[in-house]
């Protein structure tokens, strides 16, 4: 969506779990493409924080770094355990992919994780 | 958002909100620009994220956009702001991810003419020699010389055979923030920089030839090197994943500390400590530590940028030199003594999105340009026109002493990618005589000329304020992004 120094996503998902995953997968497809093939490589994740805010903040921050890190994009998100503020996961991805918008950082701007009827849904702005 | 009705013009380029518009404002905001400029601003959320700023502990005078102002978080791009120790706060927000985003201008006697036969060759090998995109850097040291980066910064390159010592006395700080403790930088954001020493990096950052099309001013033009017809580098880049990790790292850290200090924000990217306790001083410590890795990473980018002219230009071009103009920093804190209703204060400086801009009084530039003011280099967009300005002791008393920093987006990435092909840009800056080379076509279309401001008219603002003159304006012929 229109953000204008930077990038802005807006998410949705029927229930917590999704709507986490969804956003990691969003996030990737801001920054790259790729072809469809198996995994090649998996991590597992394991946070706990603050708030649920702060949990998002720190899911997509910790895959900013393994995808700079080790130079995969991630493309498979399958959560373990889940609470509104612990996150265990594993993640996996491939190293054939080609560059889109280059995301240095994940920000709190506006941040608000809204609960609705119809599930989660947040904007999430990327420093580019 | 603010409305026209809220603002009030002080002046022909300066105008005014007032703390009489909200009732957390400690102090007012002010914003130079001309009536074009001040009507964009009212379209995003950079006026509103300006008042936020005025809401700060310890904040002091005003807190002060720059004509480039856009909407960033926390702080807007193009935001400056002070604050009084021992309560005042300093805030990551208030100096952004990419700690100390910055430019380094070199400039040459070799007229275009003369270069314009090897200008795809030196492209090629500048682009070759200096990693750019997402990749690796090209500097490979151990983890324990990597520390002395942070804390010795640019004087480590020098030390290892990159640049010279003049290079070292025309940067900001000599290329070395005091206070940096490598220490106090995370693991994670040590494990980023290290892969990432030495390189462009990507997004609206850049390596361009230019030529200087115009001087404004001979006598300065002169001391800093400028002549026009002839050819400059301008290096614009940052503190890559180290920089933006440690921003990371004290936003999630300072969200307890703003609890600890009963501090309230209507900002969570404004996240703050005071800055004389344990946790605004490792902040700072940090923050001067990535700083010094950006001064070590555009050191030894221009140090390649010499050596791809020796390779292109050796036997082929008259003898010539590559000389430092100067390097600032646009995304930066620092500690610097300001004169408030009589007395002298230490304050803390924010400058996120601006460019420190200090005069002729100042005994913190090298010699050479004491007497005469600090070069204030303000690089368009990518393939646009570029401004050097020099200082004023004006600056002081009405901006602490800082300037714009660029041309400020008007369009956002997402709307730039959908609506310019990149290739189609290539052709386009190629027949205005601009060669570009680019790891990648999307990222080049989001750096389109057409999603920026005018830099002239924030240029014109800034001088017609007296906030720093124009010395020389530069055009590309050539230009590199990741």
């Amino acid at each position: 969506m229109e953000h204008m120094a930077d990038v802005a996503l807006r998410v949705y998902g029927r229930d917590w779990g999704e709507f986490i995953v969804n956003a990691a997968y969003g996030m990737f497809i801001l920054m790259a493409d790729w072809e469809d093939s198996p995994p090649s490589t998996e991590q597992e994740i394991s946070l706990q924080a603050i708030d649920g805010e702060t949990l998002l903040v720190d899911w997509l921050s910790e895959l900013l770094y393994l995808h700079e890190m080790e130079d995969v994009v991630y493309t498979s998100f399958e959560v373990l355990s889940i609470s509104p503020t612990t996150l265990r996961a594993i993640v996996r991805g491939t190293e054939r992919w080609n560059p889109q918008t280059a995301i240095k950082a994940v920000t709190f701007n506006d941040l608000h994780i809204e609960k609705t009827p119809q599930g989660y849904t947040a904007t999430i702005v990327f420093d580019t | 958002m603010i409305e026209k009705k809220d603002i009030k013009r002080l002046d022909k380029y300066l105008y005014e909100i007032p703390t009489s518009h909200r009732d957390d404002m400690r102090v007012s905001a002010r914003i130079y620009a001309d009536e074009e400029l001040l009507q964009a601003t009212l379209s995003d959320r950079s006026l509103e994220q300006l008042v936020n700023t005025t809401t700060l502990p310890g904040v002091v005078k005003y807190t002060l956009a720059m004509p480039d102002i856009h909407q960033g978080y926390g702080f807007p791009i193009g935001g400056v702001a002070a604050t009084k120790p021992p309560d005042g706060v300093i805030s990551p927000g208030g100096i952004g991810y990419d700690i100390n985003c910055g430019v380094r201008v070199l400039a040459s006697n070799i007229e275009r003419e003369e270069l314009a036969p090897y200008v795809e060759d030196l492209l090629l090998t500048m682009y070759r020699l200096v990693p750019t995109g997402l990749g690796k850097g090209g500097i490979k040291i151990s983890k324990g010389e990597f520390n002395k980066v942070l804390e010795r910064g640019a004087a480590w390159a020098v030390g290892q055979g990159y640049g010279t010592r003049q290079d070292l006395e025309r940067t900001e700080e000599q290329g070395c923030l005091a206070g940096a403790d490598a220490a106090r930088v995370s693991q994670r954001a040590k494990d980023r920089g290290h892969k990432q020493l030495g390189s462009l990096g990507s997004g609206n950052h850049f390596l361009e030839i230019d030529e200087i099309v115009e001087v404004f001013d001979q006598e300065v033009a002169e001391v800093f090197g400028l002549q026009q017809g002839c050819i400059a580098i301008q290096i614009h880049c940052g503190s890559r994943g180290l920089g933006h990790q440690v921003c990371s790292d004290y936003v999630k850290l300072l969200q307890k500390a703003v609890r600890k200090y009963g501090i309230q924000l209507p900002d969570r990217e404004l996240v703050c400590a005071p800055f004389d306790s344990r946790e605004g001083q490792d902040y700072f410590a940090a923050m001067a530590a990535s700083a010094n890795f950006a001064w070590t990473n555009r050191h030894v980018i221009a140090h390649w940028v010499r050596r791809a002219f020796e390779e292109v230009l050796t036997g082929k071009i008259r003898s010539w030199e590559l000389t430092q103009v100067y390097d600032v920093a646009h995304n930066i804190g620092k500690v610097e003594q300001y004169t408030i209703d009589g007395k002298r204060h230490k304050l803390v400086i924010h400058r996120k999105g601006a460019t420190r801009a200090f005069g002729p009084s100042s005994k913190e530039l090298p010699k050479v340009y004491q007497g005469l003011g600090q070069p204030v280099l303000v690089p368009g967009s990518m393939g646009t026109t570029s401004y050097i300005l020099v200082g004023t002791d004006e600056a002081l008393d009405l901006t602490f002493g800082s300037s714009c920093h660029g041309a400020g987006r008007t369009m956002s990435r997402t709307k730039a990618k959908k609506t310019i092909w990149g290739e189609d840009l290539q052709r386009e800056l190629k027949e205005q005589g601009i060669a570009v080379k680019a790891g990648s076509m999307a990222g080049l279309a989001e750096e389109a000329p057409a999603a920026y401001k005018d830099v002239e008219r924030v240029v014109n603002v800034v001088a017609g304020a007296g906030i720093a003159h124009k010395v020389a304006r530069l055009d590309p012929i050539g230009v590199i992004k990741g």
